[in-house]
């Protein structure tokens, strides 16, 4: 089990995680889409406008879903855990990865909260190479008005933690 | 032109369409390739898109409901070249308000091509949304569905409802339906979909007051919505259909969402039948002339025993129809009155202005609703109103 924040965070209620072997979660590429549709309905019942929550929620998650496809792992289990608190949902995804992958998103979470954010997202918008990982964190923040950190767990364990304020909207 | 996906798992998820007559792009589905050379076709066809249009091309994302950044990237960058290499041409992208997204990401394109806007599309209203929605009717829809539900009750289980199941309700208005089949049949759970966002805003507030939960209202057009394929046990959609230009459109997504085996109600008017004693000729003649004024605004508030018909060419079996008539007699024959004049309000007010009734016209057009009260609340009368209630089952 992961170990808790020291500080007194209003807390977070579990409503759903799911655990799979990295494995199997990198043998297809569907699984991002199926892990954010699922969970997305699943946690959207008692929203005030389920279908828009849940079209939103899963547009993040999947992003965040790829990001991790696409980060190179070493072995393991992927957990990802979804907990709600008032109007924002968390989206909590620990996997081991390597020492660089790790610095890595440590700086990657720390550049797409930037105050620069916007101005990043519309160069790598209207950039030429294909999207980077960053953008799509960037996405995440941009958005959806995310709000994203890192956690160690243990030594060669990551947890990103993302915070989402979809839960009040409706039309 | 047409250009299907057909690699690996996000197969035939999505559609990419041009036409040329509207030159109009459209994407719709879900779009989330691991790589671009997934999106190849569809990529092709935008660019021979770009390359046939004048002026204008029209990029409709409306039914887009997932795109990943991989693809909206893609897609992105054809759109961002296209502008430069051709400042002659401009593109509008259509989104629509349902889907949440769609809006803000494809209005970032803008910011770096001035040559891109953005338009939100809120669907072509039904013809008369704005009669019904403006027209204080919100009351009435509450005692016509307290009216009807005497009757449905008993007739809904004949059309699959039970326990357990999981329903959709289309064009919900105000969402009295759902609250009575929830207290009524306990399914498992409803989804209850409006496109009057101030209906929405109506059931939600009456179900936080009285602590209902378990209904969830969803703003959305009945026409093309976000709901998945397959899956509900019964979808019903309550003196709605009539109120389209084209029925037949809509029931194509009832059936859609519904589970094979499953069924889809639903219930319409044919408003020259509604009938009174005494003073019968009079209310015959309003009502005749009811039917008449709906159809100017290209709505069929006679559709009631096509039901059968639309059922079938839909692709429904085992059609089930019936009809029952609410009457000043089931139970406070005030409630029937009040209901009778709100139609005249609407009717022989807004809807007969607009169509530019005389002054003649409508005092006797308002005459037969007036003796259609009269007979309700007459000692010795009797007022009806007669609703046609029909399902059918998608085949499994
Ligand atoms: C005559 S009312 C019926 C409401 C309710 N079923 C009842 O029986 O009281 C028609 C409803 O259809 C809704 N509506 C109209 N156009 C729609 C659309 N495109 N998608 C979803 N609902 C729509 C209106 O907002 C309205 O609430």
């Amino acid at each position: 089990m992961p170990t808790k924040d020291a500080n007194a965070e209003p807390s977070f209620r579990t409503m759903i995680q799911v655990d799979m072997e990295i494995a199997s979660f990198l043998s297809n590429w569907a699984h991002c889409d199926y892990i954010s549709s699922y969970l997305a309905r699943t946690i959207s019942h008692n929203r005030p406008d389920s279908v828009l929550f849940s079209n939103l929620f899963s547009s993040a998650l999947n992003e965040l879903l790829e990001v991790t496809f696409r980060t190179r792992h070493s072995g393991g289990a992927l957990e990802c855990r979804l907990s709600r608190l008032g109007e924002t949902d968390r989206i909590e995804l620990t996997f081991a990865c390597s020492r660089e992958e790790h610095t890595f998103l440590e700086a990657a979470v720390a550049r797409v909260q930037g105050a620069d954010r916007q101005a990043r997202y519309l160069s790598s918008l209207s950039g030429d190479v294909a999207p980077s990982r960053d953008m799509m964190l960037l996405e995440l923040t941009v958005n959806y008005n995310a709000t994203l950190r890192l956690e160690e767990v243990d030594d060669d364990m990551v947890k990103i933690v993302v915070d989402l304020p979809l839960g009040g909207l409706a039309n | 032109m047409t250009a299907h996906l057909s690699p690996s798992g996000i197969a035939g998820r999505f559609k990419a369409h041009f036409d040329l007559n509207n030159q109009e792009f459209s994407i719709a589905g879900s779009v989330r390739p691991q790589t671009i050379d997934e999106l190849a076709p569809s990529l092709a066809l935008l660019k021979e898109s770009i390359e046939s249009v004048r002026g204008v091309l029209y990029v409709n994302v409306r039914r887009l409901a997932q795109m990943n950044n991989t693809a909206f990237h893609a897609f992105a960058r054809v759109i961002i070249d296209a502008c430069r290499v051709r400042p002659d041409l401009r593109f509008v992208v259509v989104t629509s308000s349902v889907v949440g997204w769609t809006t803000r990401k494809f209005g970032r394109l803008s910011k770096i091509e001035p040559g891109i806007t953005v338009e939100e599309y809120d669907s072509e209203f039904y013809p008369g949304q704005s009669f019904l929605e403006e027209g204080g009717f919100i009351p009435i829809l509450r005692t016509q569905t307290k009216m009807t539900w005497r009757h449905e009750r008993s007739i809904l289980p004949r059309h699959g409802m039970r326990p357990g199941i999981v329903m959709a309700d289309i064009c919900c208005g105000i969402g009295d339906f759902a609250v009575l089949a929830q207290k009524e049949f306990e399914p498992s759970r409803i989804v209850a979909l409006d496109h009057s966002k101030s209906s929405l805003a109506y059931a939600r507030k009456v179900a936080s007051e009285f602590d209902i939960t378990g209904i969830e209202y969803t703003y959305g057009d009945a026409s093309e919505m976000l709901l998945d394929d397959d899956q509900f046990d019964l979808v019903t959609c309550r003196h709605s259909l009539q109120i389209f230009n084209r029925p037949a459109q809509i029931l194509k997504e009832l059936f859609r969402i519904c589970k094979p085996g499953g069924r889809v109600y639903i219930t319409n008017e044919k408003n020259s039948h509604c009938l009174g004693e005494p003073r019968a000729e009079s209310i015959r003649w309003t009502y005749n002339e009811v039917a008449k004024l709906f159809e100017h605004f290209d709505m069929d508030v006679e559709l009631g025993p096509k039901s059968r018909r639309y059922l079938a060419d839909a692709g429904f079996d085992d059609i089930r129809v019936e009809s029952f008539m609410v009457t000043n007699l089931d139970g406070d024959p005030k409630d029937f009155a009040d209901m009778i004049a709100a139609w005249e309000e609407v009717y022989a007010g807004d809807m007969a202005a607009k169509r530019g009734d005389s002054g003649e016209f409508i005092k006797q057009f308002r005459q037969g609703f007036k003796d259609h009260i009269s007979a309700a609340l007459h000692p010795k009368g009797y007022a009806g109103w007669p609703i046609w209630a029909a399902s059918g089952q998608k085949p499994l």
